[in-house]
C-alpha cells in the first residue's frame, strides 16, 4: 500500500516535470523561432549583389568593318544589336551569333550620309547626329512572336521616335538634344573650338494643325576657364552641364529659350584633374562626375551656409575610385545606381548609399557599354569585337548599414540628416529608410509613458498597500485591474480623437494643472492636519485620505482651466502657440507627446500598479512593526523599510511596463501623427518602430527593400526588449541578494 | 530625562489600571490592574491567547495598527497617560522599545539597522552613529561577532545573531522600557541562552517586559511574574513566590503543567 502510494506519487512528480520542461522548452523554441522567422525576411536586404555572365558573342563576321556606335541587349539576353556608322541596326542571337536582321534607320534627314555619334537617350531610344549636323531620334524594339507551331522567335523593330527633327547646321563635333514636352525641343551642340550653342525649337500649332516651327539660337558667351572634355544636359533639357580639362565643372540654365544663364563654376578636382565624363543620376538631381584619375563623385545643388537663397554645385557623395580614367557613367534607369568603366573594367555602385555594389571586368579594353531599360542586364563590346552580357541581380543596393543607422545626405537636403521617408507621388523618389528616427521616437514615447506613469503608479501602490484600509483597497485595486484589460485601440482612439482636441483648445491647463494641484494638495493637507488633530475624525478618515483628495484634485483642474485664458493672456501675449513658435522656435503639433504621455501612461499604470501593489503587500508586517515600533511615522516605514524591501519586486513592476510601453502600437500609432522628427520637444509628435510596422507593412511590396526594412525594425525591435529585460532580469537579482526576498 | 528617572526611582514606571480591549465583539483583556517597577525584568506568562502578547503592544500602543481594536482604562508611562489621542506616538515608541517573536532585521546593512532608529530621528552624524553602533552592539553581547563585517546584510545572520541585532537596534535610541514578546521562541537553546544572559545584563540599564510561553525561562530571568488566563489577570508577584508558593489554583495548576 505505502510503496504504491510512494511509486504514485514518483510518477506524478516525473510526469509534472516532463509536463513543466515541455512547456518552457516549447516557449524557448517558439520565441527563437519568431526571431528566426523575421530575421529570415530582413537578412536578404544585406546579401551581396551578383553578376552572371549569360552570352558572350564574337561580332558577325558580316558586319561591317566600321566603327560601332551604340550596342544593346535585349532583356532576356536573347538577341543584341549594333549600330554602325551608316546608321543600320544589325541585330542578331546571342546563342551563337548569326546575324537575324539588319533595319536601317527610317527617316534619315535628307543630304546625311554618316552617322557622327549616338546618344542614349533612355527606354532603347538614341538621338543620332548624323554628318551634316542634323539629329534624328530612333527606338530599338524587341517583341517575342509566337508562330503557328507555336516556337517564340524574337522579332525587332526599329521605329522614328521623338521628332527632333533639327536642321542640319555644320561643324558639330557633338551633340545633345530633348524633346520638351508640349513645346518643341532643344540641341545643344558644341562646334569646333569650344564654342556651345544651345537651339530652342518652338513647335506651334495653327487651327488648322499646320505646325509651325521657329528656331532661336544662342550661342554661350561665358568664357570657359579650360578645354572642354565632357558635356551633358539633363533629361528635360533644362540645364547643361560641361568639365573641363583643368576640372571645372560648370552648369546653365538653358531652360527658356534665347537665354542662356551661367549658375555655377566649381572646381570638381582637387588637382585639377581633367573631368572626363559626366552624367545625370535618375531624377535629374544629381550630377555624377568622373576625372582622369578614376575619382567618381556625385554633385547637386545645395543652399549653403552664408549665400542666402542660392543654390550651389556642392559634392555629396565620393564613390570608389576607379583604376584609370573614367571614361563612361551610366546611369539605372531604375534606381540611383551608377556603372562607371575606366576602359578596363566597370564599377556598380549607389550614390546615396555609398555602396560599391559589383566590380565586372571584361576579358579586353571596353569599346561600348549599353545598359537595359530595366537597368539588369549590362552588354559590352571589347577590342576583340566580342560582345559580353551580364545579368545583374542587385536586390537592395541602397539598404546599407549607413543609410539605415547614419546620417545620409540625400537629394535636395542641405545636410546630411536621419530621415524616415518611404514613399512618394513620383517614380524617381528615392526612400529614405533611416531607423534612427523611429527608435528614437520609441525611446522617447517611451520615456514620456514612464515619466507619468512611474510615480503615479508606484505612490499609488505604496499608498493603497501602506495606507489605505484595507476593505477600500479591495475595491480598488480590481478597479484599476479592470483598466488594464482597456483595449489599446480604445485608449488610443480616446488619446486621438478626443484628448488631443481637447488638451489642444487649453494646453496650459496641463502645464497649470501641474502646478496648481500639488499646491492645492499641499494646502488642503496643511489645514486637514489642524483640524484632524485629536478630533474623532482621525479614526473614520484614517485609509479614506485620498477620498477627500478627489474634489481637491478635481477644483484644482477646474482652477487651471480657469486660468488657461488669463495666464495666456498675461503671459503668452494672448496665443501660447504663437509665442512658441515666435519666440522658442517650436512648432506644436495637435498629437504630441504630452498626450503620448497621458495615453500610454494610462496603459502602463495598472500594469506597474498592480506588480508594485503586490510586491509592497508582500513585505511582512513584522518589517513594519519594527520599523513602527523603533518610532518611525508610517511615512518612514514605508519610504525607508517597505519601498526598499520591496524594491526588485517593484523594480520589476516598472521593467514590465517599459516593456509594454516600447512594443505598444495602437496608442502611439493613434496618438502621435507618426511623424519620423527628432526632436525631443513635448509639442512634437513622433515614430515608433512598432507603430511604422503597422502603418507601412500593408503598403510594402512583398521582398522589396520597404518590406525587409520593417521586418528588420521588428528584429531591432525584438533585440530591444530582450536586451532589457535581460538586463532588467539581471539587476532583480542584484537587488534581490542586496535588499531581501520580497 | 534621566533626571526625571532618578527622581522617581520608586514610582512605577508603568502602571495600567482597569485596561480593557476588544477585538471587534471579542473581549481579549478584562480589567487589567498591574504596577512595573524599574529596572526589574517583569515575565508574562500564561497559554496561548490569554491576551499576554495583547497586553504587551498596548504599552506601545502597536494595537493602533489593528483596526478592530478598542481600548478603554489607562495606561500611564512615567505619569502620562499612553493612550490619549493626544500622545506623542513616536516618541512613546522610542521611550519604549520593542523586540519581536520572529528576528525582523531590515533588509539593510547591521551598520543600517542600528542607527535606523536615530536616522528616523534625523541623526545623521557618522560620529555619533557610529558610537551608537557599536555602545548597542556591545551591550548587545554582539559586537565581537560583526565588528568585521558592519557593512554585510544583517540578512545573512543566525537566527540568535538576528535577535540580538533586533534587541541592539531597539537599544539604540536608548529606550526606558524594551517590550520582548518571546523573543526565544524562534531560537536553538545556544542561542535562548545567550539572549537570557544578555536580559540579565540589560536589567542594570532598562525595565524589561518578556514575554514567555516557557516557564523555566520565566523562572530564569525574571524578577516579576505576571500570570494571565483567558484575558484576566490572574496573579502578579515575585517570580520566585509565583513558582514556588502560587496563591491562586489556576496559577498552580498551569506552573505545575496541568492545562495549557
Amino acid at each position: 500500500m505505502a510503496k504504491k502510494f510512494i511509486d504514485k506519487s514518483r510518477r506524478n512528480d516525473r510526469l509534472a516535470e516532463l509536463l513543466i520542461r515541455i512547456g518552457g522548452i516549447m516557449v524557448i523554441i517558439s520565441v527563437v523561432w519568431i526571431l528566426v522567422m523575421i530575421s529570415r525576411v530582413a537578412l536578404p536586404l544585406f546579401y551581396p549583389p551578383s553578376a552572371k555572365m549569360t552570352a558572350t558573342v564574337q561580332l558577325p563576321a558580316a558586319l561591317p568593318a566600321g566603327k560601332i556606335l551604340a550596342i544593346g541587349a535585349e532583356e532576356g539576353q536573347q538577341g543584341a544589336f549594333v549600330l554602325d556608322e551608316s546608321g543600320s541596326f544589325h541585330f542578331f542571337k546571342a546563342s551563337d551569333g548569326s546575324v537575324a536582321a539588319s533595319i536601317k534607320t527610317p527617316a534619315v534627314p535628307s543630304g546625311a550620309a554618316r552617322v557622327v555619334s549616338a546618344e542614349y537617350t533612355g527606354k532603347s531610344a538614341y538621338n543620332l547626329l548624323w554628318d551634316n549636323g542634323a539629329i534624328s531620334s530612333v527606338a530599338v524594339a524587341f517583341a517575342s512572336v509566337k508562330d503557328a507551331e507555336g516556337k517564340v522567335t524574337l522579332a525587332q523593330d526599329v521605329s522614328s521616335q521623338d521628332d527632333l527633327s533639327f536642321p542640319p547646321s555644320g561643324g558639330v563635333l557633338q551633340s545633345s538634344a530633348r524633346r520638351i514636352e508640349g513645346k518643341g525641343a532643344v540641341r545643344i551642340d558644341r562646334l569646333a573650338g569650344d564654342h556651345l550653342r544651345v537651339t530652342h525649337q518652338l513647335v506651334e500649332k495653327d487651327l488648322l494643325e499646320n505646325e509651325k516651327r521657329t528656331n532661336t539660337s544662342t550661342e554661350i558667351a561665358d568664357p570657359l576657364p579650360g578645354r572642354l572634355t565632357a558635356l551633358t544636359v539633363d533629361s528635360k533639357g533644362h540645364y547643361l552641364y560641361a568639365g573641363t580639362d583643368n576640372g571645372w565643372l560648370l552648369r546653365w540654365d538653358v531652360s527658356e529659350p534665347g537665354q542662356v544663364r551661367l549658375l555655377d563654376t566649381v572646381q570638381a578636382s582637387e588637382e585639377r584633374r581633367a573631368v572626363t565624363s559626366l552624367a545625370l543620376v535618375l531624377g535629374d538631381m544629381s550630377v555624377a562626375v568622373g576625372d582622369a584619375k578614376g575619382t567618381l563623385s556625385t554633385w547637386f545643388p545645395v543652399t549653403l551656409a552664408g549665400t542666402g537663397e542660392d543654390k550651389r554645385l556642392t559634392r555629396i557623395h565620393r564613390l570608389r575610385p576607379n583604376h584609370g580614367t573614367v571614361s563612361v557613367i551610366i546611369p539605372s534607369p531604375r534606381d540611383k545606381t551608377l556603372f562607371s568603366g575606366d576602359g578596363t573594367e566597370i564599377h556598380v555602385d549607389h550614390m546615396t548609399s555609398e555602396r560599391n555594389l559589383l566590380t565586372i571586368k571584361p576579358g579586353a579594353a571596353m569599346v561600348q557599354t549599353a545598359l537595359s531599360p530595366k537597368g539588369n542586364t549590362l552588354t559590352v563590346l571589347d577590342s576583340n569585337r566580342t560582345m559580353t552580357v551580364w545579368k545583374m541581380d542587385i536586390p537592395h543596393p541602397e539598404i546599407s548599414f549607413g543609410t539605415l543607422f547614419t546620417k545620409v545626405w540625400y537629394e535636395g537636403y542641405d545636410r546630411p540628416e536621419y530621415s524616415w521617408q518611404s514613399s512618394a507621388a513620383n517614380d524617381d523618389f528615392e526612400p529614405k529608410m533611416s531607423l534612427v528616427p523611429l527608435v528614437f521616437g520609441t525611446i522617447k514615447a517611451t520615456l514620456c509613458a514612464m515619466l507619468f506613469a512611474v510615480p503615479l503608479a508606484l505612490l499609488a501602490a505604496l499608498y493603497t498597500s501602506q495606507f489605505m484600509s484595507p476593505k477600500l483597497k479591495g475595491r480598488v485595486k480590481p478597479v484599476v485591474e479592470i483598466m488594464a484589460a482597456i483595449p489599446s485601440v480604445v485608449i488610443g482612439f480616446l488619446a486621438g480623437l478626443w484628448l488631443a482636441p481637447l488638451i489642444d483648445k487649453s494646453i496650459l491647463t496641463v502645464f497649470l494643472t501641474v502646478v496648481i494641484v500639488p499646491v492645492m494638495l499641499l494646502v488642503t493637507i496643511f489645514f486637514w492636519k489642524r483640524i484632524r488633530t485629536a478630533s474623532p475624525l482621525q479614526r473614520i478618515t484614517r485609509g479614506h485620505e485620498f477620498v477627500a483628495m478627489i474634489p481637491v484634485v478635481l477644483i484644482g483642474i477646474y482652477c487651471a482651466y480657469l486660468l488657461n485664458g488669463v495666464a495666456e493672456t498675461t503671459l503668452f501675449a494672448g496665443d501660447f502657440k504663437q509665442w512658441l513658435y515666435s519666440s522658442l522656435g517650436v512648432r506644436y503639433d495637435q498629437r504630441n507627446s504630452i498626450i503620448i504621455a497621458i495615453a500610454l501612461g494610462f496603459a502602463v499604470i495598472p500594469i506597474i500598479f498592480t506588480i508594485a501593489e503586490d510586491a509592497i503587500s508582500n513585505v511582512p508586517r513584522n518589517l513594519t512593526a519594527a520599523s513602527l515600533a523603533l518610532g518611525a511615522s508610517r511615512w518612514q516605514t514605508a519610504w525607508r523599510v517597505v519601498l526598499p524591501s520591496a524594491l526588485p519586486g517593484v523594480f520589476s513592476a516598472v521593467m514590465i511596463g517599459f516593456g509594454r510601453a516600447i512594443g505598444e502600437t495602437m496608442i502611439v500609432l493613434m496618438a502621435t501623427g507618426n511623424t519620423p522628427i527628432m526632436s525631443w520637444s513635448l509639442f512634437n509628435g513622433l515614430r515608433s518602430l512598432s507603430a511604422n510596422i503597422a502603418v507601412e507593412i500593408p503598403e510594402a511590396p512583398l521582398d522589396g527593400s520597404l518590406y525587409r526594412v520593417l521586418f528588420l525594425s521588428a528584429v531591432l525591435l525584438f533585440v530591444f526588449t530582450f536586451i532589457i529585460n535581460t538586463v532588467a532580469e539581471a539587476l532583480r537579482q542584484r537587488f534581490r541578494k542586496k535588499y531581501g526576498r520580497y | 530625562m534621566a533626571q526625571a528617572q532618578e527622581q522617581n526611582t520608586n514610582s512605577p514606571i508603568l502602571t495600567v489600571s482597569d485596561l480593557n480591549l476588544h477585538y471587534g465583539e471579542a473581549q481579549a483583556l478584562k480589567g487589567i490592574n498591574l504596577d512595573m517597577a524599574r529596572h526589574q525584568v517583569t515575565a508574562f506568562i500564561g497559554p496561548s491567547g490569554c491576551g499576554k502578547s495583547t497586553l504587551l503592544r498596548c504599552f506601545n500602543r502597536m494595537n493602533d495598527l489593528v483596526e478592530s481594536a478598542r481600548i478603554g482604562g489607562s495606561i500611564r508611562f512615567n505619569g502620562e497617560e499612553v493612550n490619549n489621542p493626544a500622545t506623542d506616538v513616536i516618541a512613546l515608541r522610542r521611550s519604549i522599545g520593542m523586540v519581536f517573536q520572529q528576528s525582523n532585521p531590515f533588509p539593510k546593512s547591521i551598520y543600517e539597522n542600528i542607527v535606523y532608529g536615530l536616522r528616523i530621528a534625523g541623526v545623521n552624524d557618522k560620529a555619533t552613529l557610529d558610537e551608537a553602533v557599536e555602545r548597542s552592539l556591545q551591550s548587545a553581547a554582539i559586537w565581537n561577532e560583526v565588528k568585521d563585517r558592519l557593512n554585510d546584510s544583517a540578512l545573512g545572520l543566525s537566527g540568535g545573531q538576528a535577535q540580538r541585532i533586533c534587541i541592539a537596534r531597539a537599544i539604540a535610541v536608548n529606550p526606558e522600557i524594551i517590550l520582548m514578546d518571546e523573543p526565544c521562541s524562534a531560537l536553538d537553546p545556544i542561542s535562548t541562552l545567550k539572549i537570557e544572559e544578555l536580559i540579565e545584563e540589560l536589567k542594570s540599564k532598562y525595565t524589561i517586559v518578556i514575554v514567555t510561553h516557557n516557564m523555566q525561562q520565566a523562572a530564569r530571568v525574571s524578577d516579576v511574574t505576571a500570570f494571565f488566563y483567558l484575558g484576566e489577570l490572574i496573579e502578579v508577584g515575585g517570580t520566585r513566590k509565583i513558582f514556588t508558593n502560587p496563591e491562586k489554583k489556576q496559577t498552580e495548576d498551569y506552573i505545575t503543567g496541568r492545562f495549557g
